[in-house]
């Protein structure tokens, strides 16, 4: 095991990461721009440097600033949290080079499922289900050959796109080859790379993923969450187990991520990301290389810390759980963000009251604090407030109550939000899908 | 960091007693009445006001030397003179900084055997080199971005520096 690890992020992921150090006995290193100076993570890590003024790419993301700050404190590993620099292969390469240990998959494991075309290409390789999909689609040609096999409606997306960027919903031949067009120079013109391809377009779908851990020779999955609650792609309510399965389909879909994560020989943790249809079947998206923000659902219903097995896998230990776990009872997570629960706009300032709630069942994961200034330059993520209980009931009157605890003033939040989810007869028997909150 | 020119004046309580433990009928001194003792003490060109606990003034202390006089004993943290005093009580600086541009290694002088760029009481020109950061295996030169004289190098040779840590209090020409 390493000694002493640098978190290359920022807010609650990086006092996450700071927690698990401690509870492994290793030394932690906070990095912090001029803007997180008073952040929660420079004041509980044990040792802080400053790497660069607010702008994420001048600190956050500045390789140099970052391997020079683990070189002048001795850290001998980084951890790079979620967002910025946790899906950046180059990164990890570097953090290689520099004989520092890397706190995440392989690099060219991180090229390859970084990649959407790639990794679709493994995972199909490695027998997983993928949405009906086409190669890039260069001609009109092309694309009808495709369409032959895929049916409508169909979704076009850019090769080098992420977050909902540059997707077009094609319903009929009438309008595929414009709207093939335009994905191109919008991809050119978002991505600086014109690449578009084909899939099925599954129109109520729910997102499932599953969390792995691999040690590169095993693979373990971690059951399953359920993140349809999302807002152009910004998960904001994650729940595990998903009420969509029933034990067969989980005992299918655990297998086939198992199964995958092995065949890529996946080291640390991870998540596939699935779309599950009316008729119930699943078909992969993508995978994150990382830990992600809701893995805190998972650890509340396995009783594992996610983040300390990610070091353990990352310093060469063996998988050392059990195949078969079982989830106890039923977790939920909200993601407390700082923006108005309206137009969603964020809202930067300081918080000038606070109060953060507690009891039995309930977990918090933030950064904030009384008279905290919330900084304009970053994501808006406050808090993460999860709900453990014995079942999805409990879990959600525990929720209930801890959201109605929950005071911060000066900024505006997404508690009623979340309120409205929280009562809604269709949230609270299980029936939605990644549209939901566009019809709230 | 920041420029502070006001002489610092000193105010403090003679005794720790918490005003609960106080048996006279206390006033508060609350920052105001700060404010007001502080301009007083500039303006005499005292170095320490003395308070009774009750707020009254005991003893008055006239400056010593010629200098500004710094650093004060701080303020105890008793109850009414909490935080905001503290950081009037802060030592006087003056000059203009140069800080470090980037994290890294500072070194005073371009090889272990090498003299120092400069040193205190030595005079700067815009664009001189006065110190190298070493970041990555690089050796970057640092220079003055004014004219001026070094009162203070605020950093040991080979020390760790961040960024945006002031590494030299130049007094500007």
């Amino acid at each position: 095991m390493f000694k002493k690890v640098l978190i290359a992020n920022r807010g609650e992921i990086a006092l996450r990461v700071i927690r698990a150090c401690r509870d492994l006995g290793l030394r932690s290193v906070a990095v912090h721009s001029t803007a997180d100076a008073d952040s929660l993570h420079v004041r509980f890590a044990d040792e802080k440097v400053c790497i660069g003024p607010p702008p994420a790419r001048q600190s956050y993301l500045n390789i140099p600033a970052l391997i020079s700050a683990a070189e002048v404190t001795g850290a001998d590993a980084i951890h790079p949290g979620y967002g910025f620099l946790a899906e950046n292969a180059e990164f990890a390469e570097v953090v290689q080079k520099c004989g520092l240990h890397w706190i995440g998959p392989q690099p060219e494991v991180m090229r390859t499922m970084g990649d959407k075309v790639s990794a679709r290409k493994a995972m199909e390789a490695a027998g997983v289900p993928v949405v009906p999909g086409s190669p890039i689609i260069e001609t009109d040609k092309q694309a009808e050959a495709a369409i032959e096999r895929i049916g409508f409606p169909v979704i076009i997306k850019a090769t080098g796109g992420g977050g909902g960027r540059g997707m077009k919903i094609v319903e009929d031949k009438s309008r595929l080859f414009s709207q093939l067009a335009a994905a191109r120079s919008e991809a050119q013109a978002g991505f600086n790379n014109p690449a578009v391809y084909m899939e099925r377009y599954i129109g109520r779908p729910r997102h499932i993923e599953v969390q792995v851990l691999g040690d590169g020779q095993s693979a373990l999955a971690l059951g399953e969450r359920e993140c349809s609650i999302q807002r152009r792609h910004q998960k904001l309510i994650e729940e595990a187990p998903s009420v969509a399965l029933d034990d067969a389909r989980r005992i299918e879909l655990l297998r086939v991520a198992r199964k995958a994560t092995a065949a890529i020989g996946y080291k640390t943790v991870g998540t596939l990301e699935f779309l599950l249809d009316e008729n119930k079947q699943f078909f992969f998206i993508e995978m994150n290389t990382r830990i992600q923000v809701e893995h805190t659902v998972t650890e509340m219903v396995f009783g594992v810390d996610l983040v300390r097995e990610q070091m353990r896998l990352a310093a060469g230990d063996p998988l050392h759980m059990p195949t078969e776990m079982r989830p106890r009872g039923h977790a939920i997570e909200l993601r407390i963000n700082a923006e108005d629960p309206v137009t969603f706009a964020p809202s930067p300032g300081t918080i000038t009251a606070l109060n953060l709630p507690g009891g039995i069942g309930i977990r918090v994961d933030t950064h904030i604090y009384a008279h905290y200034r919330v900084p304009p330059f970053y994501d808006s993520l406050l808090a993460k407030l999860v709900a453990h209980g014995d079942n999805r009931n409990v879990a959600l009157a525990r929720m209930r109550r801890a959201l109605d605890e929950v005071v911060v003033e000066g900024i505006k939040t997404n508690c009623d939000l979340h309120r409205r989810v929280l009562n809604h007869p269709d949230f609270i028997g299980g029936r939605f899908d990644t549209h939901f909150l566009e019809r709230l | 960091m920041s420029k502070r020119k006001a002489p610092v004046a000193a105010a403090k309580k003679s005794t720790s007693a918490s005003r609960e433990e106080c048996a006279c009928e206390c006033q508060i001194v609350d920052l105001e009445r700060l404010r007001e003792l502080a301009e007083i003490a500039t303006e005499f060109d005292l170095a320490e006001i003395e308070l009774d606990a009750c707020g009254g003034v005991r003893v008055v202390r006239r400056a010593a030397g010629a200098p500004a006089p710094v650093a004060a004993a701080p303020l105890p943290p008793p109850v009414h003179l909490a935080a905001p005093a503290e950081k009037a009580a802060k030592p006087a600086e003056t000059g203009t900084l140069i800080t470090s541009p980037f994290v890294g290694t500072f070194y005073r002088a371009p090889a272990p055997e090498s003299p120092a760029f400069t040193d205190v009481g030595q005079t700067v020109r815009k664009g001189q080199v006065v110190c190298i950061v070493e970041a990555m295996k690089l050796m970057n030169e640092i220079e003055s971005e004014f004219d001026g004289k070094v009162v203070e190098i605020l950093v040991k040779n080979s020390e760790h520096v961040e960024y945006g840590q002031p590494l030299f209090r130049i007094e500007k020409a």
